[in-house]
């Protein structure tokens, strides 16, 4: 199996798309699904979330955070890749919810904020409120394809360069102050998401998750991506990666994805120095 | 009769100060002049029990006979007749429950060396190129495997040879099941798994690797496309204490600790991209195979490692090759000892409250049964958990595929002919047992190839008996 990189753009100076072929995996995923991609035999398997699913390919958003997204940025159209396997984990369950949320703060949170607003617009009834946020301007991507698969549309810029200053969360608490709002998905930085599970509690909306806690197999396991939900341990890959936010243990989850810190630092350092 | 040897051929290792540097294998085997000695050891007895206690019944006597008249090839093919992977169950077998512990020469403490002696010769038929040589006729039935571990390996190697077109999905991006991801490289060389899986290539066995059944193929689907389905997805989900702590950093399920070291080869970070953080101290929780290996590899990865075992060392259930090394590495053997908080500071595992036990009553394992001494709780400082209490049939396949009986712990049910609830379907290795040996799953799927060849016979014979029907 050949999984060949198709296309490839710069989204801004952090993120960038990346379109791969691969059959196996288009054929059978479902929106909140998600992938993992092997780069080369000596890499990471990374967990991704899909923008999107067309043919026999997908195509991802990526930030250059870590050394093998790094890497990666440097393959070219017509690269192959070591492996793409999925789908991962469940889906989201696409149906009426009136009022629907989806907010976004980070690259995976965006792919998850457009595949999941054009699916639930898809269905009679939805009202689909998408909001996304970006640091600056400059950053900004996918507003054009996020305005055309909801009914209403935000973008906030945490410096007030483009759109409303300041966060989704800004946004979403306005909404729900109007009590507009029947239920909330999001994705994206879990401080951001911790505060969005505080947020709702507060106006008793019901809201989903994505948790990316480190993975290793992402198949259940090796138990590293274990979460607590209401003290149960669960696995993000096999019972996630969605779950309800007013359940979550998020401390617990940055602190676990905060682990490996070290190790990123120092591959990311020999990446530079030594190249592949 | 030549005077027998009383004592083994040893078997050379590499030195201790050495071995705990590197991830190499350790016993460097036979040579030829060693191995043919010690097969002179075997006294050929009337009436082996060494083949009686093989799983998959090799035949040790003829083997070693063969190897004791410097005939290395066609030993090596006997070998070959029952076990298709002699390279893998001569190092990983635990051969003193079986074939060595049942021979005769055992009772004066100087068993034939046998499953080294199976090492042996697969090693020297890999290096000189010796193959068996059969002739496969090609029969149009379609049999999926689902995955590619020891059970998997066997049952695809015996259809494949009987004709029918094997298919083997493997979710990892490499095949071999738990002996890609779960034993470690100083144990069982990951150069040696691979070479015995390019068997099954050469044979005709197609593997997809990266394909989940149930996500990327639905398991309804599959039964639609094949005419027999095997599951050998094995026991790979792991079992965790249960108690408070368990969130905290630096706590490994042995899974995590050995996918990351053998199947990622973190221990080659950052050459290679998975990392592993081990600390100073490190407790294994549990004393079988599994906890060795975990404790081994942290010894490795320059740790003082500490085994805590509720039982006493006897009662091990490890190999008793993998407990001598890891003693000999310097591993610490804590017994009478149960966990009963993780604790932590910021985050990170920073100790582990252990309670007391005493050994009771011998339960049904024949075992003596652990039990607390009350107001015995002590603390022990360390900074690193690797939870080895064992693993269960994983809940992804499962989950999808709902009409598949299971028992209580996701074992699949099956009868004793390794068939499912589902017609056409067979099962075996750990995803039945729970959790067991390599030569006992390469039993099982050998066991359900010859139940799935009876079945497609029968539906080939039922096919023909509507068919002339429907003519008439």
């Amino acid at each position: 199996m050949k999984y060949e990189i198709t296309y490839k753009q710069n989204l801004n100076s952090d993120d960038y798309l990346l379109e791969v072929r691969a059959p196996l995996v288009t054929k059978r995923l479902r929106v909140g699904q998600f992938v993992v991609l092997l780069i080369h035999s000596k890499g990471e398997r990374i967990p991704l979330s899909v923008l999107k699913a067309e043919d026999d390919k997908i195509t991802l958003v990526i930030e250059k955070l870590g050394k093998t997204s790094r890497e990666l940025n440097t393959y070219k159209i017509g690269d192959t890749l070591e492996a793409v396997i999925g789908p991962l984990g469940n889906p989201i369950d696409i149906k009426k919810y009136g009022n629907v949320v989806f907010a976004s703060d980070l690259v995976c949170g965006h792919a998850e904020n457009y595949a999941a607003s054009k699916a639930l617009q898809e269905v009679d009834g939805n009202h689909v409120i998408s909001i996304q946020t970006f640091p600056t301007k400059k950053s900004v991507y996918l507003e054009k394809e996020l305005r055309s698969v909801s009914d209403e549309y935000y973008i906030t810029t945490m410096d007030g360069s483009y759109g409303i200053n300041g966060h989704y969360l800004n946004v979403l608490e306005q909404l729900l102050k109007k009590g507009k709002v029947d239920m909330v998905f999001a994705g994206g930085d879990m401080q951001s998401l911790k505060k969005l599970s505080k947020l709702t509690k507060l106006y008793n909306v019901p809201a989903m998750v994505t948790l990316r806690p480190i993975m290793v197999d992402a198949t259940g396991m090796c138990g590293s991506c274990r979460v607590f939900i209401d003290g149960e341990m669960k696995l993000a890959c096999i019972d996630g990666p969605m779950f309800d936010a007013h359940k979550v243990n998020f401390d617990e989850v940055i602190n676990a994805m905060g682990r490996f810190k070290k190790k990123e630092g120092e591959a990311t350092k020999y990446y530079r120095r030594k190249g592949r | 009769m030549a005077k027998i040897t009383e004592t083994r051929v040893s078997m050379p290792e590499q030195p201790i100060e050495y071995r705990i540097k590197n991830f190499d294998e350790v016993p460097l085997g036979y040579t030829k002049e060693q191995a043919i000695q010690e097969a002179k050891r075997c006294i050929q007895c009337e009436n082996p029990s060494c083949i009686k206690h093989c799983p998959v019944h090799v035949d040790t006597k003829r083997f070693i006979k063969l190897l004791a008249e410097g005939n290395l090839k066609e030993a090596f093919l006997k070998i070959k007749e029952d076990c298709p992977i002699p390279a893998i169950t001569g190092r990983v077998c635990p051969q003193e429950n079986q074939c060595e512990g049942a021979c005769i020469l055992g009772k004066k403490g100087n068993p034939i060396n046998i499953g080294r002696l199976a090492a042996f010769l697969a090693d020297w038929a890999m290096k000189n190129g010796i193959k068996e040589e059969f002739t496969i006729k090609d029969k149009s039935q379609k049999v999926a495997v689902i995955g590619s571990g020891p059970a998997g390996i066997s049952c695809a190697v015996d259809l494949r040879k009987n004709g029918y077109k094997v298919t083997m999905f493997e979710a990892l991006h490499k095949a071999g099941g738990v002996l890609q991801y779960g034993i470690p490289n100083f144990r069982l060389p990951k150069n040696i798994v691979d070479k015995e899986l390019s068997y099954l290539k050469e044979i005709g066995v197609e593997i997809r690797l990266n394909t989940i059944i149930g996500q990327n193929i639905p398991f309804d689907e599959l039964q639609k496309e094949y005419d027999a389905i095997f599951i050998g997805t094995g026991a790979g989900a792991p079992i965790f204490l249960g108690i408070e702590g368990e969130q905290l950093n630096r706590l490994y399920s042995a899974n995590e600790f050995l996918i990351r070291i053998n199947l990622m080869k973190a221990y080659n970070f950052p050459e290679y991209d998975t990392p592993i953080i081990v600390g100073d101290k490190v407790a294994v929780i549990g004393a079988g195979n599994v906890a060795m290996d975990a404790a081994r590899c942290a010894r490795r990865l320059g740790a003082e490692v500490f085994i805590l075992y509720r039982r006493t060392k006897e009662y091990s259930p490890a190999r008793k090759e993998e407990l001598r090394h890891a003693l000999e590495e310097g591993v610490n053997f804590m017994e009478l000892v149960a966990p009963t908080r993780i604790l932590g500071q910021n985050g990170w595992v920073k100790g582990i409250e252990l309670i007391r036990m005493k050994l009771g009553e011998h339960d049904k394992s024949g075992r003596p049964r652990p039990e607390k001494i009350e107001d015995s709780k002590f603390v022990m400082d360390l900074d690193t958990v690797i939870v080895a209490l064992g693993t269960r049939p994983n809940r992804l396949f499962l989950s999808r595929a709902p009409n598949l009986k299971t028992g209580r712990r996701g074992e699949i049910t099956t009868d004793e002919h390794l068939r499912t609830n589902i017609k056409g379907v067979t099962a075996g290795g750990d995803a039945v047992s729970g959790g067991a040996t390599v030569i006992e799953a390469l039993g099982n799927g050998r066991k359900a190839a010859k139940t799935l060849h009876n079945y497609l016979l029968s539906e080939i014979l039922n096919f023909q008996k509507i068919s002339k029907r429907n003519k008439k």
